[in-house]
């Protein structure tokens, strides 16, 4: 690398110049479509891990995460839709970072990822418009919220629940949360995957099985 | 340190205050339903407890409890508490839909209602701000409707828009009115959407921007972590992931637990309402009830018409999925025989605002006494003011009765409007003839659509819950599911409390497991995730650790379940005043006497062990068995000194 990123030696944030070559990021978030239950709980572990006084708020979270029915998706062509905004990392340089005119953005040293320092960030919003995705948001308080991958271990994935296979044929069932840390292939192989066929455990069999529950006298 | 904020409205005068809830007492009350249940006993300290609850001096509090919405996973329900205007004793009901989250991020944790609004209003609750605006637009149509209406008054800022609003049956002052949480979760029992209705409160719309404060965030996340894990591995909340609480309807007929034809059975007739079939050819998608939660055990449906032979009747028709009482009361009293017409039942009992078991109760009553020619044709007229078949599973013929029931506009409405038990109290007046033995219903006469002479506690719960018959109060998951682990837990490495053969500890099991469900309910979390493991999740012990994590607040399981019984306490207190006594937790005399017939357990009545139950309830609870009131050394034991002075200067305080 021509141009080595500009260590700060007390927390760690990498500093590129400008123009210089920002290295990808290899491990981002993707959701499987049609998977979430809009339970925001996602949404409740973004706002709570970035919060120093303990204070949950949706409105912080930089992810959003939601059921629109009127909205139509790949798979449900009449309404019932899936939104899920979540920041690409987009490669080099990403454009939130390219336009913002004071270079509040550092690169997180272990995920590559793009970061705003909210110390030097002023708030002008540049950043949103620019972003391709429109996942750049604005807490109600001016904040502006992008996703930093909670420095490589994200809580929003941590904090999703497995979730049955939707839309299915009956008797077959997949293990998988909605939210997944990979890189892309990993991810596609994911998605490729063919749901586990496998009879379907009601609550009654499963608890019977368990040797939890008797139904006798 | 836990400090909420409460919202007082006074609807007479239009004055609004907001006020801060001390520390102290989420000490004594934890939270939500506990607290709930102290403001409406403060504002009958002030206000006559004997009023008419459709009078302007009856209390609507909504609540919502310290762990709603912190990311516990434990889902989100938000409780409403007033004096009930279909039974005249103590009222709630809990209810998700994603009104109690953004209640919390609007700034406030209990709104108080009191006085009764000169015009049609809604109240709009923004980050702090409250205001009371004009209704004329949303009065007459239906909680769909009205919420649609409000999102797009309202907008998406700050925040989404969420509402609470009652339907047709509300506004007409129907006794079993609920209220609809975000148009499709309904605080059904006890008739909440009636006081709003007598208020002129057609809905409460909130938006909010704000955040909770989480007394240790680091511990919650930890804590809500292990909870996911758990929860994840565990097989039997992985079915009930997909199917709800439909997979109740299977787990029923084998051990024969439904209520059929108003309870002349106990087995659903016909193949095709089974929770296979509706994953199979209905279900859509999942999704919360909600927020915040592992389970996410709703879904929606949408009708293409292919479905079933009655589905293209109801093509492009979607809702959310009917939950097993919907489904009871549909399929079950009503013997209504197919998926598409149970799912409509249900979307239209919510459209209208209504609780489905007091309305299918009602309606089974009336078809069985036609069935059995007790009433004629001309009496059904009568009733009706037009000839009406009532036949069994005529979707048709339900139809008209529950749009008659919501606009009351018949002889029928008129008297069961109340429920089954009024109704047929009124009926039977009316026609000098005596059908009380046809009717179904439990304590206050409200009517619950499960079979449970079988099930001891079950039938123990029917005859004390606080808020009339109803199986949510302490749920008697031990006996029915034959729970030898958690009895020998709970009593002592006994196991009598899960042979429901016997009366033995079937009282106690109630008494605890109302403690316990105290607890869920003053959390403000749902009740699911504790009843589908209740050896793992026990409110007491597993939820302990999240309590203290948000509130700052320390207790051990014992202190708790003081709590709980603190709060259960509290309830019982109120409807001592209002002068129930022991004959009052009573049930109908099918329920008693009249044997089942088919299942796994025919022959069962609940007459056998019914009065040795109770004395085992008012024992374990320290209650006086001949009047089944309260003693003031149980009562100072759990500090309630100053409820039980209330008691004794009114003579509801057992003697001793």
């Amino acid at each position: 690398m021509s141009n080595p990123p500009q260590k700060e030696l007390v927390t760690g944030q990498q500093w590129y110049a400008p123009g210089a070559e920002i290295p990808d990021v290899d491990q981002k978030l993707y959701a499987l479509q049609n998977q979430c239950t809009d339970c925001n709980v996602c949404e409740i572990a973004c706002s709570l891990v970035h919060s120093p006084e303990g204070e949950l708020n949706p409105l912080l979270s930089r992810i959003r995460i939601s059921h629109a029915p009127s909205v139509n998706s790949r798979k449900a062509t009449h309404g019932f839709g899936f939104i899920s905004a979540i920041c690409h990392h987009c490669g080099n340089p990403p454009p939130c970072a390219e336009v913002c005119p004071v270079d509040a953005f550092y690169y997180d040293p272990k995920t590559n990822v793009a970061v705003i320092a909210q110390d030097k960030c002023i708030q002008c919003m540049e950043c949103v418009p620019a972003c391709p995705f429109d996942v750049v948001f604005v807490a109600p308080d001016g904040e502006l919220l992008k996703c930093d991958l909670c420095g490589g271990e994200p809580a929003c994935v941590e904090a999703c629940a497995t979730r049955p296979e939707m839309n299915n044929a009956g008797k077959q069932y997949t293990r998988a949360p909605v939210l997944f840390h990979a890189d892309a292939k990993a991810f596609r192989s994911v998605m490729q995957q063919k749901p586990e066929k496998r009879d379907e455990v009601g609550m009654m069999q499963a608890m019977l099985e368990r040797g939890e529950i008797s139904s006798s006298a | 340190m836990m400090e909420s904020r409460l919202l007082r409205v006074n609807l007479t005068t239009g004055e609004m205050r907001a006020e801060t809830l001390p520390h102290a007492l989420f000490e004594r009350w934890v939270g939500g339903s506990g607290i709930n249940n102290w403001l409406m006993w403060e504002h009958f300290l002030e206000h006559d407890i004997h009023c008419d609850p459709r009078s302007p001096d009856n209390v609507f509090v909504f609540g919502v409890g310290p762990l709603a919405g912190t990311g516990s996973g434990s889902g989100v329900k938000g409780r409403i508490t007033f004096k009930s205007p279909s039974y005249g004793i103590f009222g709630d009901s809990a209810a998700g839909g994603k009104f109690p989250y953004m209640v919390r991020f609007a700034g406030f944790d209990h709104i108080v209602v009191t006085g009764r609004a000169p015009r049609p209003v809604y109240l709009y609750i923004c980050d702090g701000n409250a205001v009371l605006c004009d209704a004329s637009h949303l009065w007459g149509r239906s909680t769909g409707e009205t919420h649609a209406l409000l999102q797009q008054e309202l907008g998406d800022y700050p925040s989404h828009t969420h509402t609470l609003t009652i339907g047709v049956s509300g506004e007409n002052l129907v006794g079993m009115a609920g209220v609809i949480s975000d148009a499709s979760r309904i605080h059904a029992r006890g008739g909440g959407g009636c006081v709003m209705g007598s208020k002129n409160l057609k809905a409460i719309a909130v938006q909010g921007s704000g955040g909770i404060k989480v007394h240790n965030p680091q511990g919650m996340l930890k804590w809500s972590a292990d909870f996911r894990r758990r929860i994840d591995a565990n097989e039997a909340i992985y079915g009930f992931k997909r199917r709800g609480t439909l997979g109740a309807v299977e787990m029923y007929q084998h051990i024969g637990s439904h209520f059929w034809r108003n309870n002349q059975g106990c087995l659903f007739r016909g193949d095709e309402v089974r929770s296979d079939n509706w994953v199979r050819k209905y279900h859509k998608y999942s999704e919360v009830c909600s927020a915040d939660c592992f389970i996410a055990c709703d879904g929606r449906y949408k009708l293409d018409g292919s479905e079933s032979p009655k589905a293209a009747k109801y093509a492009g028709e979607s809702f959310r999925r009917p939950e097993y009482l919907t489904t009871a009361s549909a399929a079950g009293a009503l013997d209504v025989r197919d998926w598409a017409e149970v799912a409509h039942w249900g979307k239209l009992t919510n459209e209208y605002g209504m609780d489905n078991q007091d309305l299918s109760c009602s309606i089974s009553f009336l078809m069985e006494l036609k069935e059995k020619d007790l009433i004629s044709d001309r009496d059904v007229a009568e009733l009706f003011g037009r000839s009406q078949r009532l036949e069994w599973g005529n979707m048709e013929d339900i139809e008209a009765c529950i749009h008659d029931m919501a606009t009351r506009s018949n002889l029928f409405a008129e008297l069961f409007n109340d429920g089954p038990y009024w109704g047929a109290l009124r009926y039977s007046q009316r026609k000098g003839q005596n059908f009380m033995k046809y009717a179904t219903y439990g304590k206050g006469g409200a009517s619950f659509t499960e079979e449970m002479r079988p099930f001891p506690t079950w039938m123990n719960n029917m005859a004390v819950a606080s808020r009339g018959a109803d199986h949510l109060k302490g749920i008697g998951l031990i006996e029915k599911f034959q729970r030898r682990d958690l009895s020998k837990r709970y009593f002592n490495g006994r196991t009598e409390a899960a042979d429901l053969t016997i009366p033995d500890l079937k009282g106690a099991s109630t008494a605890l497991i109302e403690n316990q469900v105290a607890l869920i309910n003053s959390y403000g979390v749902c009740l699911f995730h504790w009843m589908l493991d209740p050896a793992g999740f026990a409110p007491e012990e597993y939820y302990q650790p999240a309590f203290t994590e948000v509130t700052g607040i320390a207790r051990t399981p014992e202190e708790l379940m003081r709590d709980g019984e603190r709060i259960c306490n509290l309830e019982k207190a109120f409807n001592s005043r209002l002068g129930l006594r022991r004959e009052h937790d009573t049930i109908c005399e099918r329920w008693m006497y009249e044997p089942t017939t088919e299942g796994m357990y025919p022959g069962s009545v609940a007459a056998n062990m019914f009065e040795p139950v109770l004395d085992e309830y008012y024992e374990w609870r320290g209650w006086d068995r001949t009047t089944g009131l309260q003693r003031r050394d149980r009562m100072e034991a759990l500090g309630l000194g100053d409820v039980a002075d209330v008691l004794a200067a009114e003579g509801a305080l057992a003697r001793e």
